[in-house]
């Protein structure tokens, strides 16, 4: 039942490899984990939207592509984001057992061998990248930056995070910035990544009806990478709230409000603290019977949505809401009482009972998805740390009153940000 | 009780009807830690003008299947959400064009958790009070989609193609609507569609299939139910022709978003779930992110990653919808249209068609690794009289000559209906 990983290195990658029979698939994920910084966040970007385009073997798209409904429709993409500080791009790969089908090929070995060209072997004009696709995939990227104010929830999330941590590397967008764009070509963007590939961290993992020996072997055939040791992550610098809370009111032509908040927690996913910290979270409002959800939604209701989410890596919690523009500060003194709230340490040990026992069922569920067990193994590698689902259960159980109160003194708020309508009344 | 085996997936599904007529399906998987559980009722937006089972027809405000749903988790003694995280679960619900679906997830205390599904959507309780409370909260839900341009150009298509047929309707209704819902109204709806006859029960995860059962059965068992009868859904005749061929909004956008599709009439086939998956390959194959056609509009820079295809059947309706952003919504329509008008004439390469049906199948494969599509495409397929667990054996059972019909049939030039968002000129 209990089923772990087993850990190798081959150069500069760390292998994980989880061998279990339970899925119908083989999941592959590779992380690559380097510092957020303004110089390289936008070709940092670029590179695995440029590697997605073609490899050595199939370095037009289309056969690539081919190539990927020829392995049973291998399902393949990309990640962008921040952890802490870093900039991790994670591809993902994910493909059925050869047992469900009648192939010949092991799916397993091809998968690796693609994943791996993928990685280290991309499609080239000569000694740099082909600027079709560098050039296409800018206008791909610029597009995708565009478009987030589409989505005026994401978009007033992204906003408020850069709002707080304008003084940060953390205020960088994973996607990049636009206006360096314009200064990539397919040599600079070459040289970039072939020091991303010497500089980054590199954790490659996979879970399946395998083993780490078959794994390792394909690994040694198909991943050409600079010779080294694997690379190891730095904490996250935590930081305290700014001294006076700062609000930022922003207009656009929406309905509907968008009511953000950003809170600094005083703990990361690496601190000792970080249970008392998601419990904490669960409480104000991970959850429908959380007290945003309760006093924001349902007894007041000013909103459909109204809850808090944690970030662990970073530790900072944000706070998001969708109210009608004129009830913006009825929403934001509600919120601000259910955070002094729990400062007081008002809270009922039923809900402390309720979200504890929410948290460990969401970690008990990490077990049946392949993917969410290989992201929570690499949190430990981000953070230095190493728990297993079991002793962060434990964790989550021995979580008392006295340590969310005191925890709770920690979480400052930073920013408020509301993105309005254009109208002056209201 | 009745095993259903399905070799080829390693899988086997538990089935009873009981003697009040619900449906209840158990598919165990052995080893996972979690349980998914759904409970199902043939009522969703689309049913708005109905008989009940001795009764006399009526016709329901927009949006009220979805305002049931908001309303059945109100319990006298309190809120059902913090009565399932009381014993570690996660509640939710959705509706959708023909159905409601309630659910959780847990990993311990699954027998109440099971009885906790069973009662609350056995058990209405709506006052004049609560009723009123939660219109605030629907119009905040509202009022958030109406800021969301993918939704608004998905739903003005369906509203440009559809006369009559109420699958035009948006699933949480208008604020007007909204505003004229009654108690009274809701318990009309519930007394018609929640019947046991009406509905699936349907549980995955690491159960025993005999006891969970056995615990269905003995808390279906101290309940009574007033006889069952046939419910009357009354539909007006759907003209073929679509409402608007053109429709157009304004939203602030960073790029055009455009979705175009074709309505067919739902009446010619008999064998649904067969169109439906001949439906989707012949979409597939002709625009997929391998087609080369994808290729070619990606490289004049027409569409962006997002560009999708998808195919919707269900009672009464049947379209396709086609599209994503686009610099150029009247050149991707005319590209796309006219290439569909060719594959119609020419048909589609065998390679093409077995590679696509290839794919197909893997992402099938994929799918079964997941209790909650699991769950939700049984229910969905079965309601058509299909089987989720034999579409495996469908999808190979296709012919090419099947798909050239298909697209003969779908692409007829007189039945396109076009849904556009962009940004004012302000």
């Amino acid at each position: 039942m209990s089923e772990q990983f087993q850990r190798g290195v081959w150069g500069r990658l760390r292998l994980h490899v989880l061998p279990t029979k339970r899925f119908k698939t083989f999941a592959l994920s590779l992380f690559a984990g380097v510092p957020l910084s303004e110089d390289r966040v936008t070709p940092v970007a670029l590179t695995p939207f440029v590697l997605r385009r073609g490899t050595r073997s199939y370095p037009e798209t289309i056969s690539f592509r081919e190539r990927l409904d020829d392995l049973y429709g291998a399902g393949f993409g990309f990640d962008l984001y921040k952890r802490g500080d870093h900039q991790i791009v994670q591809f993902r790969l994910d493909i059925i057992n050869d047992r469900f089908v009648s192939v010949t090929e092991s799916l397993l070995g091809e998968a690796l061998t693609f994943l791996g060209e993928v990685l280290t072997a991309p499609a080239l004009d000569g000694d740099q990248f082909r600027s079709k696709y560098v050039e296409a995939e800018k206008t791909t990227i610029s597009k995708r930056i565009d478009a987030i104010i589409n989505d005026k929830i994401r978009y007033a999330a992204e906003r408020c995070v850069e709002e707080m941590c304008k003084d940060e590397p953390y205020r960088l967008p994973a996607l990049g910035r636009k206006d360096q764009l314009a200064t990539i070509s397919a040599d600079t963007l070459y040289e970039a990544y072939r020091k991303w590939l010497e500089e980054a961290s590199f954790d490659l993992y996979v879970s399946g009806d395998t083993s780490l020996e078959e794994v390792q072997a394909l690994v040694e055939k198909s991943f050409n990478l600079p010779g080294g040791r694997p690379s190891t992550y730095t904490k996250p610098n935590l930081r305290g709230a700014r001294s006076e809370v700062q609000t930022i009111v922003e207009k656009l032509d929406v309905g509907q409000g968008k009511l953000n908040m950003g809170l600094r927690a005083g703990a990361t996913y690496g601190s000792e603290q970080y249970a008392a910290l998601l419990v904490y979270n669960g409480l104000l409002g991970g959850f429908p019977h959380s007290k945003l959800f309760i006093n924001v939604r349902e007894k007041a209701s000013l909103a459909y949505y109204a809850s808090s989410r944690l970030d662990g890596h970073k530790g900072i919690l944000t706070l998001q809401s969708g109210v009608e523009i004129a009830n913006y500060e009825r929403a934001v003194k509600i919120i601000r009482e259910q955070i002094e709230a729990m400062k007081a340490g008002d809270f009922a040990m039923e809900d402390l009972q309720r979200t504890q026992a929410m948290i460990i069922g969401q970690l008990r569920e990490i077990q049946d998805s392949a993917f969410e067990r290989i992201s929570f193994d690499f949190s430990n590698v981000l953070s230095g740390v190493e728990r297993t689902g079991e002793s962060f259960i434990a964790e989550i159980q021995a979580v008392t009153p006295e340590r969310i109160t005191a925890v709770a003194q920690g979480v400052e708020l930073d920013t408020i940000y509301f993105l309005r309508n254009r109208k002056e009344e209201g | 009780m009745s095993a259903k085996p399905y070799p080829k997936l390693q899988e086997t599904l538990w089935h009873e009807k009981l003697d009040n007529g619900l449906e209840v399906f158990i598919l165990p998987k052995p080893g996972f830690t979690k349980t998914y559980a759904t409970f199902t009722t043939r009522f969703g937006s689309i049913d708005n003008h109905f008989t009940p089972p001795g009764g006399e027809t009526i016709r329901v405000p927009d949006g009220i299947a979805h305002f049931l749903e908001h309303k059945m988790f109100e319990e006298p003694d309190g809120d059902i959400f913090s009565k399932f995280a009381s014993q570690g679960a996660s509640a939710n619900a959705y509706t959708s064009f023909d159905r409601t679906v309630y659910l959780f997830t847990a990993t311990d205390e699954i027998e109440a958790n099971l009885d906790t599904l069973l009662h609350f959507v056995q058990n209405p309780y709506f006052t004049d009070e609560n009723v009123e409370k939660e219109k605030g909260i629907i119009v905040q839900e509202i009022d958030m989609y109406r800021d969301n341009p993918d939704w608004r150009v998905y739903f003005g298509l369906i509203e440009a193609m559809y006369q009559t047929h109420p699958v035009h309707i948006d699933i949480a209704g208008t604020a007007e609507s909204v505003r004229s819902i009654t108690k009274e109204m809701l318990y009309d709806c519930y007394n018609t569609f929640y019947h046991p006859s009406n509905m699936t029960f349907f549980v995955v995860g690491g159960v025993d299939p005999q006891e969970t059962m056995e615990r269905i059965k003995r808390n279906q068992a101290n309940k009574t139910f007033p006889p069952s009868g046939e419910i009357k859904r009354l539909f007006e005749n759907e003209p073929e022709k679509v409402k608007d061929e053109k429709r157009e909004l304004q939203l602030p956008v960073s790029l055009p978003k455009c979705l175009f599709g074709f309505k067919e009439d739902p009446d010619e086939h008999k064998d649904d779930v067969r169109k439906e998956l001949a439906s989707k390959i012949m979409l597939e194959a002709l625009l997929g992110s391998s087609s080369a056609l994808y290729q070619q509009l990606y490289d004049d820079n027409l569409i962006s990653d997002g560009f999708g295809q998808e195919y919707n059947t269900g009672p009464g309706y049947a379209f396709s919808i086609i599209g994503g952003e686009t610099r150029d919504p009247d050149e991707l329509v005319t590209q796309v249209s006219e290439a569909l008008y060719e594959a119609a004439k020419n048909g589609i390469s065998s390679d093409i068609f077995e590679r696509t049906r290839r794919k197909k199948i893997g992402a099938f494969l994929r799918m079964m690794n997941s209790p909650e599509s699991i769950a939700s495409e049984f229910t969905r397929y079965r309601h058509k009289g299909g089987d989720l667990f034999t579409l495996v054996e469908v999808y190979e059972s296709l012919t090419l000559e099947e798909i050239n019909e298909r697209v003969k049939e779908h692409a007829n030039p007189d039945r396109r209906a076009i849904s556009i968002v962009r940004s004012g000129t302000a």
